[in-house]
């Protein structure tokens, strides 16, 4: 049976384009336009969901109180997909356990490709579930211990191995700034970002051919960091 | 406690006791030295004491006690002694000679007396009106707070003055600016003394029937309003000196401009802001009027073209509506972004999200971006190397960069570059293109003006300025300089942790 995804937005011409669009890739769709709608269907259905795409602003609420909903009880995908393109509402999501978030308006490629990088994430809160990354010249096995750059060991300190091991567990996804701080040097260097600018341009010198345009270890400005997505095998 | 009174006792009367005291070890040293010195030594004496005694005593009580001693002395010592007969010319001129000398001193000693006192007045006075400005001025716009400080003189100036209680109150043009309550007759003299700016009561020349003193707060042009001392009933005290009333029409004049100027700044300020605000309007509606309907007229051109000739269009004609109708919504979007910004920058003054960020990063971050719209472009970055991390908000710097990199390459022509380099207290980032080169004036409203105004208000919130020139071998250099701040040393905790950092083999 084919993957079902649920579609929350009210807007009734996104959501036919957005429909039909999964539909042709094959997805299976679930659509609800409101708040009460997608409660009810979440609580009848819920178990069937594999991701969810949440428009925030609904006509009679606000989308968050489903997002909080679905991580209450479950670890299914969700996306977020808002009109709103303040950096602090993004951090805010995605700390509040959004899996990824799209600002409108969007293409249909970009939507499919973050839909495919949720469900390689799917189960994450599980431990980790990529160890193994290979993107060009750049292949980090966590469990080794061993990154190879351009074929050869790249010899990193213990600090930049675990910001590029943290970035890794979540390849193709943005991970914030405060979430990185926190999993890498502690709860109390959480403010400190001038950490991460040294460490990721140390991690740049070493693992990017032109650090100022880099094509693995990418910047979301005012968000955090993001592993550009694996090759695929 | 008891071995203490005749000391505190002593303390309180010393400026009575110490002219007695020198007085009496003068006249002690002289018949102690009487029949040793002559009598020219011995007048030389008395002088002496007389001098000192001078010093602490009053102008008419040090020329008493002179002229007493001059007696005493001629009792005493002159030839012959025990009588008030002078027997030679020369003693009859060493005691006038002593007389006039003692007088002349003690005149002038009383002159330098007034002479200090009057200047100790001024330098107080000055001084409080100095405090007075600074005050005013730190209690911010707020005219009625800003009056705070003057009143607290007042009162503390009117209390010296005259020992009973004097409240203080305050009139900026109505009854609801009132610092206490007022009876109708305050009320009334206020308001008159603010419409005629001049002052009311006693010691004025004007009103002196009054109890109260009104004093108008005037500034250059116009008065702001009066203040209102209440004295203290005529028969409980003396009513203040007129000098004071002088000081204190100075410090409510100093008030009295320093809230005109405050006014008058404000007025200003408000008046450039609905300027601003005027042409930011304007700006807006330009962009939307034109910069809105050209793409929007492509996209809907092309939609109803593969609607109304679907059957008649080849596929490859079907592919390239489509494609404007991508590239035009794209170019929309990026439109639709900018005059939201722009609004928002100019005229919410939203707080900025700033951070410590790396120039590096932001370049990194706009390059793949362009790269997103346009795979094959031309951009190369030249950044120094050691660039110190700069405090801004990443969402609004990448945004400037983006469109001077967009407008390089849609209007300047390819290569494309972008710079950065860093001097001792700013940062330089330039973006070169090598085509034709912007127009030399570039008009609002223009798409290429509406980026360029958001570029221009991105640079200005934090602090910094876009200059734009024309290259001499062609194309156009933008420039957008940065102040930078003393920035957070990472490497201080580096060097404590560092021990452990080595890297894996």
């Amino acid at each position: 049976m084919s993957l079902c995804i649920w579609l929350v937005e009210d807007d009734r011409d996104l959501r036919a384009t957005l429909r039909a669009a999964l539909e042709v890739e094959g997805y299976r769709v679930l659509a609800s336009a409101s708040l009460a709608d997608a409660l009810a269907v979440w609580a009848h259905a819920g178990r069937d969901i594999g991701l969810v795409l949440l428009d925030l602003g609904l006509p009679d609420g606000e989308g968050e109180t489903i997002l909080r909903r679905i991580r209450q009880e479950q670890g299914t995908s969700v996306i977020v997909m808002s009109a709103r393109d303040g950096d602090v509402h993004k951090i805010s999501l995605l700390d509040h356990g959004a899996d990824d978030y799209l600002v409108k308006p969007f293409s249909v490629g970009e939507l499919l490709a973050r839909i495919r990088v949720a469900l390689r994430h799917r189960g994450n809160h599980q431990p980790p579930a990529i160890t193994r990354y290979r993107r060009g010249a750049l292949e980090a096995n966590l469990a080794t211990h061993q990154v190879v750059w351009q074929g050869e060991a790249a010899h990193l300190t213990p600090t930049e191995f675990r910001l590029l091991a943290r970035l890794v567990r979540q390849a193709g996804r943005v991970v914030t700034h405060r979430q990185l701080l926190l999993d890498v040097w502690g709860p109390e260097f959480t403010e400190h970002t001038h950490y991460l600018r040294l460490y990721m341009a140390q991690l740049r010198a070493k693992l990017e051919a032109e650090p100022s345009d880099p094509q693995c270890l990418l910047t979301e400005p005012g968000v955090g960091y993001r592993l550009a997505e694996p090759d695929p095998d | 406690m008891n071995a203490l009174h005749p000391l505190t006792w002593l303390a309180k009367h010393s400026r009575q006791l110490l002219p007695l005291g020198i007085w009496a070890s003068g006249w002690g040293a002289m018949w102690l030295l009487d029949g040793t010195l002559g009598l020219g030594n011995l007048a030389m004496l008395m002088v002496l004491a007389s001098t000192l005694a001078s010093l602490w005593l009053g102008p008419w009580v040090a020329c008493g006690s002179s002229a007493l001693a001059a007696l005493l002395f001629n009792l005493l010592f002159v030839p012959p002694r025990g009588t008030l007969a002078i027997h030679l010319h020369q003693d009859a001129m060493l005691l006038l000679t002593m007389l006039t000398t003692s007088w002349l001193v003690t005149w002038l000693m009383s002159r330098q007396r007034t002479l200090t006192a009057l200047a100790q007045r001024h330098a107080h006075a000055s001084e409080q009106l100095r405090q007075l400005g600074e005050a005013m001025r730190a209690a911010g716009s707020d005219p009625v707070a800003a009056c705070a400080p003057l009143l607290a003189m007042l009162a503390t100036e009117a209390g010296q003055a005259s020992p009973a209680d004097c409240t203080v109150a305050v009139w900026l043009g109505g009854p609801q600016t009132a610092t206490a309550p007022l009876t109708a007759d305050e009320a009334d003299g206020l308001r008159l003394c603010t419409q005629t700016a001049q002052a009311l009561g006693p010691g004025t020349g004007r009103h002196t029937e009054q109890p109260a003193c009104y004093l108008p707060l005037r500034g250059h042009r116009s008065c702001a309003g009066a203040v209102l001392v209440r004295l203290p009933p005529a028969e409980s005290g003396p009513p203040p000196a007129a000098d004071w009333l002088a000081h204190a029409q100075a410090l409510c004049d100093l008030a009295g401009q320093t809230l005109e100027q405050a006014r008058e700044a404000e007025q200003a300020h408000a008046a450039r802001e609905q300027a601003h605000a005027q042409q930011l309007r304007n700006t807006l509606l330009s962009a939307i009027a034109h910069d809105h309907r050209t793409p929007l007229a492509s996209v809907l051109g092309a939609a109803t073209a593969l609607r109304d000739q679907d059957d008649r269009l080849s596929p490859a004609q079907r592919q390239a509506l489509v494609a404007t109708i991508v590239d035009e919504t794209q170019a929309l979007v990026r439109l639709t972004g900018h005059t939201l910004q722009l609004a928002r920058l100019d005229s919410l003054r939203q707080p900025l999200h700033t951070d410590w960020e790396s120039v590096e990063e932001l370049v990194g971050s706009v390059l793949q971006r362009l790269r997103r719209r346009n795979p094959n472009h031309k951009v190369r970055a030249r950044l120094d190397a050691g660039l110190p991390l700069l405090r801004c908000d990443a969402v609004l710097l990448v945004q400037l960069l983006d469109n001077l990199l967009d407008n390089a390459l849609r209007h300047g022509g390819e290569p494309v570059e972008i710079r950065a380099r860093a001097d001792a207290d700013s940062l330089r980032l330039c973006v070169l293109d090598s085509g034709a080169g912007m127009p030399g004036q570039v008009l609002p409203g223009t798409q290429s003006g509406l980026g360029l105004t958001l570029c221009q208000a991105i640079a200005r919130v934090h602090g910094g300025q876009l200059t734009w020139r024309q290259r001499r071998q062609g194309g156009t250099s933008v420039e957008c300089r940065l102040p930078l701040t003393a920035g957070p040393q990472p490497t201080t905790h580096e060097a404590t942790t560092a021990p452990a950092e080595r890297s894996t083999p």
